[in-house]
């Protein structure tokens, strides 16, 4: 175990540390669910991707710098560090790029990657239906080969980005007598395709970052499906485990978050609880814990390693701790918790981060199937139920 | 930065696992209960795999490995609700004499001859001393009032706070196994109850808690094996997390066992009342969280994402 940076390792960060404090907004930007929020969001990655900071862990010939993991996590503590923006490009960044660099052809890297990687494509990901949200294997929508085309059919539903993104990824029923897990694949759309209806949902906050997604015999080349006809389930899972495991959260986000949090108990001593008081002590150690976890898995995928059910684990932490650290923050402060702007015209963004938080335990995989899996796959306990 | 074990530790780790699990089961545990709680027997077992030398610098006949090793095979002893006194003499009263100056006795030691009881202001009573004897809730601890206090040394201090957490953490890994393997074969309205998602969910809870628990301890670990000035509040955070861990995954086998959990005839109690002794012991939970208080709010410990290892 050596828990030091090499000197390289401290280069780096200082690297990082000095682009982030020339570059990242002064302001906060207005939150991606909307759509003057979400251009600035696209402004920020567009920027990103000019000092090439955009996708840092991808290949360089992918554009990205090849950054090993733990050069990863000082990037994103310097990211959060500096408060860096949300990134729009989330589901582009971790979980279709990889997936196209596990499964798809030289040609749909060539062509999809480096302008995900530019910022110039931003993603939405469309694996809900309204009778298909933890139980994805219920999937309905319909596609059927024309030719060299696709026509698809039917409703995707909570896509997260669908509002304002350019183009989705989600997986379709190519095979009509086909049941659960069988019969689907993975596709790539233009959400701007004749006869897709976007219909933005508005969310608990009032603002509408999702959307629900109305397919009426869209026509989608066949080079748009990913890793063969059928596939989709496995495609789906693997990128699935990329949602769920190491990337999606980086320690970072927490950390800055729980020092926030000491920061407002600072300024609300006099009042607060002595409750508060140690949800703030267990918020820092708790934020500390996933960063010293995450190292440890790091390590050991770059020792070769893998994760498979253990990003459950993970999974289950951190959203479960964002919230609870939205929460503390909540009661510390009180009568003004509600306020959507504080007195002096600030934005109370306990109160967004706090709504967006309960988010967590929901998306990715509710946290009830985290449970399950963990029950299943790690302790080996038996399966009943599912099919 | 690499925050694996290396082949060796996670050797020497494995071969006391399956040394502990061979010759020190349960039923150790009942016959121990049962005649008199300690066993020269076991303990010449534990001499000869070379844990009381363990952390004795080879120059006294020891093999001079360091706080990490010391803590893995603490969490090891823990695993097997070892009764023993080998974490208190070997891994704790071991270090302190080396950071005193103090390697007289050292040699007996690691030979298995002497043991070190250890008091601390914040420990009234000692496990295996001289004094007036006490009665634990944990049939196998043997306490005994210390007759004056004991001092008030910091490092001292860490070091049972960190091996404590470590069995700890041992601890609650063998309680999950024992509710895990229990729900898997305990039949109710025609399936296991270990099929049950009240039950599952229950046990992915404690999980989480262990898994995310024993970085922590690590860390904790090599911070005070380096001497890092931080060490004192890794320490305490090691303590709180291993401890919550163990309570939550002992309150939850207790209730994967049901009726059965109630009973003295299940395995699990030895497991939890050590668990509870330990929580204690070495600073109490309020005194840990108050030390990380101290650090956190108070502003001595730089927090932040850059300050993951600081």
């Amino acid at each position: 175990m050596e828990l030091h940076y090499t000197p390289e390792q401290e280069a780096f960060r200082a690297e990082v540390r000095a682009w982030m404090e020339a570059h990242v907004p002064k302001e906060p930007l207005v939150t991606l669910e909307c759509r003057e929020g979400y251009d600035q969001h696209v402004a920020w990655e567009r920027t990103l991707a000019s000092g090439n900071w955009g996708m840092v862990t991808w290949p360089e010939q992918f554009g990205g710098r090849g950054l090993d993991l733990i050069q990863w996590l000082i990037f994103e503590e310097e990211y959060f560090r500096a408060g860096g923006p949300n990134r729009a490009n989330q589901n582009g960044i971790f979980l279709l790029g990889p997936t196209i660099m596990e499964f798809g052809t030289e040609e749909q890297k060539a062509r999809f990657l480096p302008p995900m990687a530019r910022g110039e494509v931003i993603w939405a990901q469309a694996w809900s239906e309204p009778g298909a949200g933890s139980d994805m294997a219920a999937i309905q929508s319909k596609a059927v080969r024309d030719g060299d085309h696709y026509v698809i059919t039917g409703q995707k539903t909570w896509s997260s980005r669908a509002a304002f993104a350019d183009w989705g990824f989600g997986i379709f029923r190519t095979d009509p007598d086909s049941k659960r897990h069988k019969g689907l694949t993975f596709i790539l759309f233009d959400l701007n395709s004749p006869g897709i209806t976007r219909r933005p949902i508005r969310q608990l906050h009032g603002d509408t970052g999702f959307a629900e997604l109305f397919f009426d015999e869209v026509r989608v080349p066949v080079e748009n499906c990913l890793a063969g006809e059928g596939q989709g389930w496995n495609v789906a899972m693997a990128t699935a485990g990329f949602e769920r495991g190491l990337m999606l959260r980086s320690p970072g986000r927490f950390q800055a978050t729980a020092k926030r949090l000491v920061e407002l108990y600072r300024a609300h001593e006099a009042e607060a609880s002595p409750a508060a008081r140690e949800a703030v002590v267990q918020a820092w150690g708790a934020a500390q814990a996933y960063a010293y976890n995450t190292y440890a898995v790091a390590s050991k995928i770059m020792a070769g390693g893998k994760i498979g059910a253990e990003a459950s684990l993970n999974k289950i932490f951190w959203s479960e701790l964002d919230r609870s650290m939205h929460r503390t923050a909540m009661q510390i402060l009180g009568a003004h918790a509600e306020l959507k702007r504080f007195g002096n015209g600030q934005i109370n963004q306990w109160l967004e981060g706090y709504i967006f938080s309960l988010s967590g335990p929901i998306y990715a995989g509710s946290n009830e199937v985290q449970r399950n899996i963990i029950a299943e796959r790690l302790l080996g306990l038996p399966r009943v139920g599912a099919g | 930065m690499d925050f694996r074990f290396s082949d060796d530790q996670l050797t020497l780790t494995e071969s006391v696992r399956d040394y502990l699990s061979g010759t020190h089961g349960p039923e150790v545990l009942r016959r121990l209960d049962e005649q008199g709680n300690r066993d020269p027997a076991i303990w010449q077992g534990l001499v000869e795999m070379g844990l009381t030398g363990l952390l004795v610098p080879e120059e006294h006949g020891g093999l001079g490995l360091g706080l990490v090793e010391a803590a893995l095979i603490a969490a090891e002893c823990g695993r097997a609700c070892l009764a023993e006194p080998l974490v208190d003499t070997a891994f704790v009263a071991v270090p302190w004499l080396v950071h005193q100056g103090d390697t007289d006795g050292l040699q007996a030691i690691a030979q298995g001859t002497r043991t070190v009881p250890l008091p601390h202001v914040l420990n009234p009573w000692v496990a295996d001393g001289e004094g007036q004897p006490l009665q634990s809730v944990d049939p196998l601890r043997n306490l005994a009032m210390f007759s004056a206090s004991g001092p008030a040394d910091e490092h001292l201090l860490n070091l049972g706070a960190l091996m404590s957490a470590a069995q700890l953490l041992g601890l609650a890994d063998a309680m999950l196994h024992q509710a895990t393997e229990y729900a898997k074969i305990r039949t109710q309205f025609g399936q296991p109850v270990g099929a049950f998602q009240g039950l599952k969910h229950q046990l992915a809870s404690c999980a989480v808690a262990i898994e995310f628990a024993k970085p922590v301890v690590w860390r904790a670990a090599q911070a005070l094996q380096d001497g890092v000035t931080s060490a004192a509040t890794h320490v305490s955070h090691a303590k709180l997390a291993a401890g919550d861990a163990a309570i939550q995954t002992a309150e939850t086998a207790i209730q994967v066992h049901g009726a059965m959990g109630y009973t003295y005839e299940v395995d699990l109690h030895f497991w939890m009342k050590r668990s509870w002794a330990l929580c204690g012991a070495w600073g109490d939970r309020a005194f840990h969280v108050r030390r990380i208080d101290e650090a956190v709010l108070g502003g001595s410990l730089p927090i932040g994402p850059e300050h993951t290892f600081a």
